[in-house]
C-alpha cells in the first residue's frame, strides 16, 4: 500500500511543483506576489477545453492552452504591474492589482462557460488505460502528465542556467537597477519572465484538469494556497526549492492519509511545515530573508 | 386572516386529491398577481446548484402563463433573485422580500447555511419560507412558518443502506465523507448510524473537503482494509471523482450514496465505474409521473440538458405555491394555513405532504446507475 501511496503523491507533486515554480519565479525577479497566478491556471484549462471540444489534439491543445497563459500573463504584466513599477508603488500595491486582474480573468470565464464542471471528452481518466506494475496502479494520462511536468521543469532550469535570457532573468532579480545599467532591457527581460512563469502555471492548469477530467471556475483555489505554502517552504524565489517543496507536499499530503489521519490533512501538512520553517526560516532552498519593508 | 379560511383551504386541499390537474381553471385568486420571491445562489461557488434551481423557476413561470401549472387563472410570478452565494446576500434579499408589501412566500435559498441566517428573518416577520434544497437538520425548527420540500439525507440514507444490504448482505463497509459541509457531514454521520445498527462493521473512515479533487490516497486507504461496501457522503463533483478514481484503482466494492449522487451527467462524468452504483435520492428523472414525464421533456428542450434534483426540486415548490395559489391563497398568513394543511399535493417529486414538524412527506427512490443513467435498485 505505502508503494502506491508514495506514487500518488509523487503524481500529486509533480503539479504542485509545476504550479509553484511559475509562482516562485515571478516573486523572484520582482520581489511581488502575483495572486493572479492561479487564476491563468484556471485559464488556461478553460482554453484547452475549448481547443480540445472543437477538435484539436490533445497534446496541441496543451500547448496551445500554455502559450496563451504566457500571452495572458504578459498582458497581466502590462495592466496590473507595470504602470505600478513606473511608479515605484513598493510591492504590496501589486498585490492588490494583481487581486483584481484574477476576479476580472474570472468574472470572464463565469461570463463565458458558466458555472458548470466541464470535462475533457477525449482522453481524461476515464478512458485512459490502465498500467499494473507488481503493486503499482497508474494510467497513461498519469504517467504523462508526470513526465510533461518533469520536462517543463527541466527545460526552465535549462533557460535559466544556460541561455542569455536566463542570465538576464537571474541578473534583474539579483538587482534591478545595476542589470539596467548593465544594458539589460528590463521591461523585455520581465515580460519574458512572465510568459515563462504564466504558461507553465497555465500547462499546470491543463495537467490538472486531464488528470481529473474535470476544469471548473474554482479550480485554482486550493491549489493557490498550496502552491504558496510550497513556494514559502521552497524559500521564496528558489525554483530549485519550489520542486522540492512541491513533492515534499505531495508526498505528506499522500502520506497523513495514508497513515490514517485523513481528517487532520491539512493540520499535518502546515505542521510539517512550520517545523521546517523554525529550522530554516528561509525556507529549503532560501537564500536571502525576505527584505524588511 | 377569517378564522374560517383556514378550515375551508384545508377542505380544498383534500378536494384537490380527486379533482383532475392540467388544464387552467378559474378560482378565487383569477385575475390577481401574486409575486413569489425567490432567492438562489446563481453565482458563486454554488452556482451550479442555485442555476438549474433558477431555471425551474423561469421554466414555472411559462407553464404558468401556458396553463401546464394551474394557478387557478392568477397571474403568477416567480421572481429569481441571486444571492450569489454570500449568505449576507441572501439576508438582504430576504428583507427585501419580507418587507415589500407584495411578496406573500419566499422560496430559497439555496445553502442551509445562508437558511440559517435568513430564516431567522421570515420566523420575526411571521413569513412563509420554504427550502428546496436546505436539507441540514434543524433548519425547519428555525421557526412555525419554515417548511422545505427537499427530502433530507436522514430520510433517504436509512432506506439506502437497507435496501442494498437485503439485497448485498455486506458484512464490512468503508464511509468517505466532506467533513467540512453540513450536507456530505450529515452523510457520513447518518452512514456510520445506520451501519452499525444493521450491525456492519465499519472498516475505515475517510474524510476530503470539499473541492478536493485527489481520492486516491484514501481510497488506497480504503481498500488496504477490503470492504464489501463503500458509503459515500460527497456531492456531485466529488463524487464523480471518488467513483471514477476507486475504479481505476481496480476497487471491486460495491458503492452507495445519497442526494448528492443524483445528477443525470452521473455515468458520463464518472464513466463506466459508476455502474451499479446506488443512489438514494428524493426524485427519479424517469418516474413517469404525468407532471414529470413533461418536466424532463421541456427542461431539456429549453436548457439543452437534462433537470437535476435541485431543479426538479424547485419546479415542485412553484407547483405547491401554484396549488394554493389555485385556491385562493395571496397573502402571507393564507400561505401558511394552505402549507399547513395541505395534505398531498402531486408533483414532479410524486404526491407529497408536510408532517408536523414541516418538513416534506414523501418516499425516498432507490436508484442504481446504469449506462447513460439511471434505473430503479431492485
Amino acid at each position: 500500500m505505502i508503494a502506491q501511496q508514495l506514487l500518488n503523491g509523487l503524481f500529486l507533486g509533480a503539479v504542485y511543483a509545476l504550479f509553484a515554480v511559475g509562482y516562485t519565479l515571478v516573486f523572484g525577479v520582482l520581489d511581488i506576489l502575483n495572486l493572479a497566478h492561479a487564476a491563468i491556471f484556471t485559464a488556461a484549462a478553460f482554453a484547452a477545453f475549448s481547443l480540445a471540444a472543437a477538435g484539436v489534439p490533445l497534446p496541441l491543445a496543451f500547448l496551445g492552452a500554455a502559450v496563451l497563459a504566457g500571452i495572458m500573463g504578459i498582458l497581466l504584466d502590462r495592466v496590473a504591474f507595470a504602470p505600478l513599477r513606473a511608479r515605484n508603488a513598493g510591492t504590496l500595491v501589486p498585490l492588490i492589482s494583481s487581486i483584481g486582474v484574477a476576479i476580472i480573468i474570472g468574472a470572464i470565464l463565469r461570463g463565458i462557460y458558466g458555472v458548470d464542471e466541464r470535462h475533457f471528452t477525449v482522453g481524461g481518466l476515464d478512458t485512459a488505460p490502465v498500467i499494473r506494475l507488481g503493486p503499482l496502479t497508474f494510467t497513461t494520462v498519469e504517467l504523462t502528465i508526470f513526465l510533461a511536468a518533469i520536462v517543463l521543469m527541466l527545460v526552465l532550469s535549462w533557460i535559466l542556467r544556460a541561455t542569455t535570457l536566463g542570465r538576464r532573468i537571474r541578473a534583474v532579480a539579483e538587482d534591478r537597477v545595476a542589470a539596467a545599467l548593465l544594458g539589460v532591457d528590463l521591461e523585455r527581460t520581465i515580460a519574458a519572465t512572465f510568459f515563462i512563469a504564466s504558461s507553465l502555471g497555465g500547462a499546470a492548469g491543463v495537467l490538472t484538469g486531464l488528470e481529473y477530467n474535470s476544469v471548473t471556475l474554482d479550480m485554482g483555489g486550493p491549489i493557490e494556497l498550496k502552491g504558496l505554502a510550497v513556494i514559502i517552504l521552497g524559500g521564496m524565489g528558489s525554483v530549485t526549492g519550489a520542486v522540492i517543496g512541491g513533492f515534499i507536499l505531495g508526498a505528506v499530503e499522500t502520506l497523513a492519509i495514508a497513515y490514517g489521519l485523513s481528517a487532520w490533512r491539512d493540520a499535518v501538512l502546515f505542521g510539517v511545515m512550520f517545523l521546517l520553517l523554525v529550522a530554516r526560516p528561509t525556507g529549503l532552498f532560501g537564500k536571502r530573508a525576505l527584505r524588511a519593508a | 386572516m377569517n378564522r374560517n379560511t383556514v378550515p375551508a383551504l384545508a377542505l380544498l386541499a383534500i378536494a384537490a386529491l380527486v379533482a383532475p390537474s392540467g388544464a387552467a381553471s378559474k378560482g378565487p385568486a383569477a385575475g390577481k398577481t401574486v409575486h413569489v420571491g425567490v432567492i438562489a445562489d446563481v453565482t458563486g461557488g454554488a452556482g451550479v446548484y442555485g442555476t438549474p434551481q433558477k431555471n425551474a423557476y423561469e421554466l414555472a413561470n411559462e407553464d404558468v402563463k401556458s396553463g401546464k401549472i394551474d394557478a387557478g387563472g392568477a397571474n403568477l410570478v416567480f421572481d429569481v433573485q441571486d444571492s450569489a452565494t454570500d449568505p449576507a446576500q441572501a439576508v438582504n434579499l430576504m428583507q427585501k422580500f419580507t418587507t415589500d408589501g407584495q411578496t406573500p412566500i419566499v422560496l430559497g435559498p439555496t445553502l442551509s447555511g445562508e437558511a440559517f441566517r435568513a430564516f431567522p428573518i421570515a420566523k420575526a416577520a411571521n413569513f412563509p419560507v420554504m427550502g428546496t434544497s436546505t436539507t441540514a437538520e434543524g433548519v425547519t425548527a428555525i421557526g412555525p412558518t419554515v417548511f422545505r420540500d427537499s427530502l433530507a439525507e436522514s430520510q433517504v440514507i436509512p432506506t439506502t443502506v437497507k435496501r442494498t444490504h437485503d439485497k448485498w448482505h455486506y458484512k464490512t463497509a468503508a464511509i468517505i465523507y466532506g467533513d467540512d459541509n453540513a450536507f456530505t457531514k450529515t452523510d457520513g454521520d447518518v452512514f456510520a448510524r445506520e451501519l452499525k445498527a444493521a450491525g456492519i462493521d465499519v472498516v475505515d473512515t475517510e474524510t476530503f473537503h470539499i473541492k478536493d479533487t485527489d481520492f486516491q490516497a484514501a481510497l488506497t486507504r480504503i481498500e488496504s482494509k477490503h470492504p464489501d461496501v463503500i458509503a459515500i457522503g460527497a456531492l456531485f463533483p466529488e463524487a464523480t471523482k471518488i467513483i471514477q478514481q476507486a475504479g481505476k484503482l481496480g476497487i471491486k466494492a460495491h458503492m452507495m450514496g445519497g442526494n448528492g449522487l443524483n445528477s443525470p451527467e452521473m455515468y458520463s462524468v464518472a464513466g463506466p465505474a459508476a455502474q451499479g452504483t446506488v443512489v438514494g435520492a428524493a426524485w427519479f428523472s424517469g418516474a413517469i409521473y404525468p407532471s414529470n414525464v413533461d418536466f424532463v421533456k421541456h427542461y431539456t428542450a429549453k436548457y439543452g440538458k437534462g433537470p437535476d434534483q435541485f431543479a426538479a426540486q424547485s419546479y415542485a415548490a412553484a407547483q405547491i405555491v401554484a396549488f394554493l395559489v389555485a385556491r385562493g391563497a395571496t397573502t402571507k398568513d393564507e400561505m401558511t394555513a394552505g402549507l399547513k394543511n395541505v395534505r398531498v399535493i402531486q408533483t414532479v417529486l410524486g404526491p407529497i405532504g408536510f408532517d408536523p414538524n414541516r418538513d416534506v412527506k414523501s418516499s425516498p427512490v432507490i436508484l442504481s446507475i446504469v449506462k447513460d443513467g439511471f434505473a430503479y435498485f431492485h
